[in-house]
């Protein structure tokens, strides 16, 4: 079994230093590693990425973050993602990371992800260049998370996770306003996840949203929005299925590609 | 009210400029939902801080001052949990 702990929105600045420390350093006895699923500050500035790093410093398991739309505010999104690595953090932009905990591989995916919006009732890469470019951005940061899991398809992982700051379904944003779910996330996420295959989907970015969800091919989503689970960090306990850690196992929950 | 004074600006539209403000200015607040109910204003979210609470409340009953505000925003709960989901 391993034990996932994560969060995100924790917006953190100088006036919450301290905040989450106390509750984060119980990750040890509870959990094998820690996912942050972005907007870890509120304006993405220097200063507050240095206050994140504080409360995750040395805390005895692994961190794995992605950034959120608030860690870009300030135009500093790589000097956020190098004081955050420099505190040990593992920063993913359609990038993966394999952790052993005990004798369980655990592969992580990572992309910030964007908006765009669900089937049916999404934006097309269609008309003035500033909405092609928005529909291409989100497609981009999907492209990334995808052969970032299919990467992990092929490092025997007993069980890998998606982690995104925007959301891959709509289901974990019901209690926000619909008008707008297509700043909230895009179905392009879960067709990514859907194609190479994921255990588990852990996003944040809804505030207002609900914990649980599914992609269409039957990936679980879990909303971990602070906000949302009402603690420091919630804790998800999964179990390798018969045959994982070989790519044909990992690979049971997604679709064929193309 | 004379012929030349400018009318009022709708309620709606200050809330929503005021959205962006809370959004884009120095709080950076998103998390942060304003609904006009009435004449009234409703604060409602949830937001990482006691101190941050209190300015985005100040914030709002400062801009509205002549509208009456009710502020329900909660602090995020910084505490560990008591259990774990099992998921399978």
């Amino acid at each position: 079994m391993i034990r996932v702990a994560a969060v995100g929105d924790i917006h953190l600045g100088p006036d919450s230093r301290g905040t989450l420390r106390p509750s984060f350093e119980t990750l040890p006895d509870c959990a094998d590693l820690l996912l942050l699923a972005g907007d870890l500050t509120r304006h993405g500035t220097p200063e507050e990425a240095e206050v994140v790093a504080a409360e995750i410093k040395d805390l005895g398991v692994p961190v794995v973050a992605v950034l959120g739309n608030h860690d870009h505010h300030d135009d500093h999104p790589d000097e956020v993602t190098a004081i955050l690595r420099e505190a040990g953090a593992h920063v993913l932009e359609g990038e993966s990371v394999v952790l052993t905990c005990g004798d369980t591989k655990v592969g992580v995916a990572g992309t910030k992800g964007f908006g765009g919006g669900f089937v049916g009732r999404c934006a097309g890469e269609f008309g003035e260049p500033v909405m092609k470019e928005f529909v291409a951005y989100s497609r981009r940061r999907a492209d990334g998370l995808r052969e970032a899991l299919q990467e992990l398809a092929g490092q025997d992982c007993d069980v890998r996770v998606a982690l995104t700051h925007f959301s891959p379904v709509p289901d974990t944003l019901a209690g926000e306003p619909l008008e707008i779910y297509p700043f909230l996330g895009s179905y392009l996420l879960a067709e990514a996840i859907d194609t190479a295959g994921a255990d588990l989907a852990v996003h944040g970015h809804a505030h207002a949203g609900t914990e649980h969800g599914m992609t269409t091919g039957g990936v679980k989503v879990r909303n971990v929005a602070q906000p949302v689970i009402g603690r420091a960090f919630h804790v998800y306990h999964l179990r390798p299925q018969e045959g994982a850690g070989s790519a044909a196992g990992a690979a049971s929950a997604s679709f064929p590609a193309g | 009210m004379s012929a030349h004074d400018a009318p009022a600006e709708p309620l709606d539209y200050r809330v929503a400029r005021l959205g962006e403000t809370l959004a884009g200015g120095p709080l950076g607040e998103l998390g942060v939902r304003l609904e006009v109910r009435g004449g009234a204003v409703l604060v409602e979210g949830t937001v990482p801080s006691a101190r941050c609470r209190d300015d985005v409340c100040g914030l709002v009953r400062g801009e509205l001052a002549d509208v009456p505000v009710h502020c329900d925003i909660l602090v995020a709960d910084a505490s560990a949990p008591d259990h774990a989901e099992e998921v399978s």
